[in-house]
């Protein structure tokens, strides 16, 4: 018999790693976040400064409730364009066919993250393709100056960059989905639409539950969205976060940094039985 | 299957499914639009990468190739990417281990935790690792900094693969090559390894595609030297151009090799070892 001791060893390389680059950093933050900075100088005083700084001035309050309603409306497109798409995968297409269709909804995953933002001011911008291609078929003399820098261009761009997860998830939801079931309740007299909310929809739930929370997460923390396609206008909390700590107010971006771990943590942890439940259901 | 009950459930069928097609192509377009102008305009003689196109020219190529700061960034890219891999690959296969196969209290507790580097905004591990390394170790910012931001970003990606792998490992082939009489480092050679080796190949070249495309984290912890990606950042805060275009259209391809590879490899080493079984009893049957 192995020692208590000696089957956690593998253990040790990756807790070195979180242990040291992971929690400590964190905890540190959580600590920045109390303490105070003078003459760009950190002290270790204990205060609420920051806090209270934060949500005593309106702009960065804004700021944080536009960053969650962006991350909504975002969520919320996403997976309105990515539900037809995922059940006409999983109910029309032959199967030979559908891996094709998967896999080139994953590729745009394998070229850069950055690229994929970049490539949309190339799109947006006033010397872009839409206006040129609006100014050649005449409809435009002018180009167009609202295509870019502002909050719509942002929710477009971050629509584009999390379509496929949102996708991917509900399609694997989808496909697992017996669509006899349909006929079976209409059968029984259901009308199509109530054999779609009382039959197909609450057998799918904890799909769309994920396909909500990994989009909606990772659009909170987007630091690079909004500072390219953004502007002035698209401020999210991201770029107020990397503002704070290049103006050497580290605290402060402390402080702000924590309310959003805070909220991911929290909507984690409100959602993990949603999310179980998601893992039950594949087995 | 999908197609047989359709239009019996769904009264207007047709329509509803013509729809949802119009929809998908719509959809695909969206998702190529921006990736195919991209490459577009790395050919293209228009020197602002946009339209109208002026005439072809492989000219942005030869640009990208003999610029020494690309070149620079291409090698620190690498050079990152690959320590990267190595520290996430052992650090990831050896924490697979006990996570699936010990008694571990809190295992769903842990294993939740292992996700948090995932779930957590990249910028938040960046911006905390910078505060820890400069103003508690009093650390210069180097590559270094930034393989060791990146791993901790790319390890919990290795530990799921692997882990997934060995779920479905089939413990009594290890107590056969015991029983059998090897000792602890045959079975993990000939036994463990050859059997969980998809696995980590996966998750490996799972960590060295996510570091090769990594910006936040690198940004913030990169110091003096440039990856790819930062590099390309540079230069597009003051407008696209057509030799980042070329860069891109370059990417895309190492990429889509990197994956073609990945999903082509296992499939052809299993191939080739049920060749290799299919002709070991053969000359053992010949033998006696």
């Amino acid at each position: 018999m192995r020692s208590r001791l000696s089957q956690y060893v593998g253990f040790a390389p990756a807790a070195v790693l979180f242990g040291v680059f992971f929690l400590a950093p964190l905890a540190l933050i959580v600590a920045y976040s109390f303490w105070e900075v003078i003459n760009y100088n950190v002290v270790h005083h204990w205060t609420l400064d920051n806090y209270r700084y934060f949500f005593s001035t309106p702009t960065y309050v804004t700021t944080l409730w536009d960053t969650i309603w962006v991350a909504a409306v975002a969520t919320f497109l996403t997976l309105l364009a990515a539900f037809p798409l995922a059940y006409w995968l999983a109910r029309y297409v032959r199967p030979s066919v559908r891996r094709l269709l998967l896999l080139l909804i994953i590729l745009p995953f394998w070229t850069s993250y950055l690229l994929r933002v970049t490539s949309w001011t190339t799109i947006l911008g006033e010397k872009g393709v839409l206006n040129r291609f609006l100014e050649a078929i005449g409809v435009i003399h002018q180009p167009l100056s609202f295509l870019l820098y502002n909050r719509p261009a942002v929710i477009l761009v971050l629509v584009y960059l999390y379509f496929p997860f949102a996708a991917l998830t509900l399609y694997a939801t989808l496909e697992r989905f017996d669509w006899m079931q349909l006929r079976a309740a209409m059968d029984l007299g259901a009308p199509p639409r109530t054999a779609m909310t009382r039959v197909l929809l609450p057998q799918i739930r904890p799909g769309i539950t994920t396909a909500v929370i990994f989009v909606f997460i990772p659009v909170l923390g987007e630091y690079l969205t909004p500072q390219l396609v953004g502007g002035t206008r698209g401020v999210m909390i991201g770029n107020l976060i990397v503002n704070f700590f290049q103006g050497a107010e580290y605290t402060r971006g402390a402080a702000v940094s924590l309310l959003i771990a805070a909220l991911i943590v929290i909507m984690l942890i409100l959602f993990r039985k949603q999310l179980d439940v998601a893992e039950a259901y594949g087995r | 299957m999908a197609g047989e009950a359709n239009d019996i459930v769904a009264p207007r069928g047709k329509l509803t499914r013509g729809a949802l097609t119009g929809w998908a192509v719509l959809i695909y377009f969206f998702l190529f639009a921006p990736i195919v102008l991209l490459i577009l305009f790395s050919f293209n003689a228009n020197q602002y990468g946009t339209l109208p196109i002026t005439g072809w020219t492989t000219h942005w190529y030869k640009d990208a190739f003999n610029d020494y700061q690309i070149q620079d960034a291409v090698k620190t890219t690498l050079s990152v990417a690959l320590e990267v891999t190595i520290i996430s690959t052992v650090a990831g296969t050896a924490a697979a281990f006990p996570l699936v196969r010990s008694n571990l209290p809190f295992r769903s507790g842990i294993r939740a935790a292992l996700t948090l580097p995932i779930m957590l905004p990249g910028l938040l591990i960046g911006v905390s690792l910078l505060t820890f390394f400069t103003s508690t170790l009093h650390q210069q910012l180097s590559n270094q900094t930034a393989v060791i931001g990146q791993a901790v970003y790319t390890t919990p990606f290795v530990i799921l693969v692997v882990a997934a792998r060995l779920e479905g490992f089939d413990r009594s082939l290890e107590r056969a090559a015991s029983d059998l009489g090897a000792n602890a480092w045959r079975r993990l050679r000939y036994v463990t390894l050859p059997l969980i080796g998809p696995a980590i190949f996966a998750g490996a070249l799972f960590a060295f595609t996510l570091s090769l495309d990594e910006f936040v984290i690198t940004l913030f912890l990169i110091g003096g030297g440039n990856t790819l990606p930062i590099y390309i950042y540079t230069q597009v805060k003051f407008g696209i151009t057509p030799e980042v275009n070329a860069i891109a259209t370059m990417l895309i391809a190492a990429s889509l090799t990197i994956s073609i590879i990945a999903f082509a490899l296992p499939s052809a080493v299993r191939a080739a070892r049920r060749r290799r079984r299919h002709t070991v009893p053969a000359i053992e049957a010949s033998t006696p």
